[in-house]
């Protein structure tokens, strides 16, 4: 699993970024974007499982921030109100198209991130995949900013704007609704 | 296996759901940012650029313009030949009114040559009370006159109507709703209103050509309209919710096939019982597309859908048109 650390980030001047990105200095800009791209197209692509729906997303998620940034006010990290507004974004965007990704495509394909896929059967890393598509956003996007990408429940807290104890409920939920899924391959999961 | 296993084993299965390409497109998506940034705010969710969906579909657009253009055209000469040979039916004389003309030339001192008779003109002659003599002038002032024997006196007319041009159609003194017409009787039973045909026949009585030939020509209007309307909602129907972006193209095409639904409603097709509810249900519909775009919500496509299936539009549109008339 990739991650990339918050603490790597506290080392960008977020207020003097904030305001060279106001004044529109196109240094800070791209210096912004790089900064967070990385992290932002990745989410995206985990919620839209399409890479021109993740594209997509995440322009819209820098064109928005620039066009904010100016009534950015600080309440919270620059980090978590990008994030919010690009988790917003890959959902309205969602809701909009509804273009799920199809799972006829090769699996292998996307596979080029180091997993344990090879070691799995292929019946259950389908049928996890559409487990994972058949839950609700909410249950969805929490699992998957939790499980897959590894955000702590304090920032899906404040990217989805939710209690800390919502969040684990929510993850609580989406795990259970996957073991009863997968409780064909491994019975003694489900309680 | 534990719960808590279970849970390890999530995560370590979950890393392939959706796992994106191992090199983020940096730059790509920077140059699309700074583009839209240039351009303004507008963004096509959906495709890898603003620029993708004319790309995926790059004669749709045209096709359904030029559909939309053909029906147009196609139903608004039809309405204009329409019209323009109801008119000619109203002007041509039928032989009733032949004869009464001809009667007209035989009575004393009267023109043989009437000139063309007007919405305000009066009854004919031949319905004139018995009391009246006929062949004696009308005009009070003129001694020895039908009203000045029987002391009539000339109606005072405060706001006369006026005539609407050559279309025979009299406004009131308002200018607003049409006020009745006075009816020219005719030997025979045909009846002249105000130089066009009246309403609750269509067509004048008693000439098959002259009957014909607007119905006909509204006919064929009709099923060309009905046809095109069939193909759009059946375009709709079928239509994917990937193809979200086709909607403002439907909806041009709907805008377009509305114009129509409105003009033959205003026409004598709309007389008929059945066709005229098939056509307020369509303009209904086509009402609802044409506010189609590609933001609209799923919710609101529904409503349409449901519409179409509780009002059996597109099964009574079909039944509307006859074998043969489909696709023409």
């Amino acid at each position: 699993m990739e991650l990339v650390a918050y603490e790597s980030q506290s080392s960008v001047n977020e207020s003097q970024l904030i305001n060279r990105v106001i004044a529109g200095e196109a240094a800070a800009e791209r210096e912004f974007y790089d900064t967070y791209v990385d992290r932002i197209f990745r989410l995206a692509f985990r919620l839209a499982g399409d890479d021109d729906l993740a594209r997509d997303f995440t322009q819209a998620t820098f064109i928005t921030a620039f066009e904010k940034m100016g009534s950015f006010r600080g309440e919270s990290s620059l980090s978590t109100w990008l994030h919010s507004i690009g988790v917003s974004v890959s959902l309205n965007g969602l809701r909009k198209t509804k273009r799920l990704r199809e799972r006829e495509a090769p699996m292998d394909e996307g596979m080029t991130v180091g997993t344990t896929w090879h070691h799995q059967q292929p019946d259950l890393r389908e049928r996890l995949d559409r487990a994972i598509d058949a839950l609700g956003e909410k249950y969805r996007t929490v699992f998957v900013m939790h499980d897959v990408e590894g955000y702590t429940h304090e920032e899906i807290s404040g990217t989805l704007s939710i209690p800390i104890g919502t969040s684990k409920s929510h993850l609580f939920q989406a795990r259970s609704k996957l073991r009863v899924a997968l409780a064909d391959f491994a019975p003694e999961w489900v309680s | 296996m534990t719960e808590d296993r279970f849970d390890e084993f999530l995560k370590t299965a979950a890393q392939g759901y959706n796992a994106p390409p191992p090199r983020t497109p940096r730059d790509e998506m920077w140059a699309e940012v700074q583009s839209a940034r240039a351009t303004g705010p507008r963004l096509v969710h959906g495709a890898g650029s603003a620029a993708a969906p004319a790309a995926r579909h790059p004669f749709a657009g045209r096709r359904l313009w030029l559909a939309a253009a053909a029906a147009v055209l196609l139903v608004a000469t039809g309405v204009g030949v329409g019209r323009w040979s109801a008119e000619r039916a109203s002007v041509r004389p039928t032989p009733a009114t032949a004869a009464a003309n001809s009667r007209r030339a035989a009575v004393p001192n009267r023109p043989a040559e009437t000139p063309p008779q007007t919405d305000t003109q009066t009854m004919d002659p031949t319905d004139l009370p018995s009391s009246r003599v006929a062949g004696v002038p009308d005009d009070p002032a003129i001694p020895g006159s039908n009203r000045e024997r029987t002391g009539e006196r000339a109606p005072r007319v405060d706001n006369p109507p006026r005539t609407n041009g050559g279309r025979g159609r009299v406004i009131s003194p308002a200018g607003r709703a049409p006020v009745p017409q006075l009816a020219t009787a005719v030997p025979g039973g045909s009846v002249f209103r105000g130089g066009k045909p009246a309403p609750t026949t269509g067509f004048v009585a008693g000439s098959d050509l002259s009957a014909n030939q607007p119905a006909s020509a509204y006919q064929l209007v009709a099923l060309r309209h009905l046809s095109n309307a069939e193909a759009l909602l059946t375009s709709f129907r079928t239509r994917s919710e990937a193809d979200a972006q086709l909607d403002a193209q439907l909806a041009r095409w709907a805008r377009d096939l509305l114009a129509s639904t409105r003009l033959l409603l205003d026409s004598p097709v709309a007389a008929d019982q059945q066709r005229r509810p098939l056509l307020e249900d369509l303009e209904l519909v086509l009402v609802q597309i044409v506010q189609l775009s590609p933001a609209t919500a799923a919710e609101d496509r529904k409503a349409i859908e449901n519409t179409l299936q509780q009002e059996n539009v597109l099964t009574r549109l079909r039944t509307a048109i006859p074998a043969g008339q489909r696709g023409t």
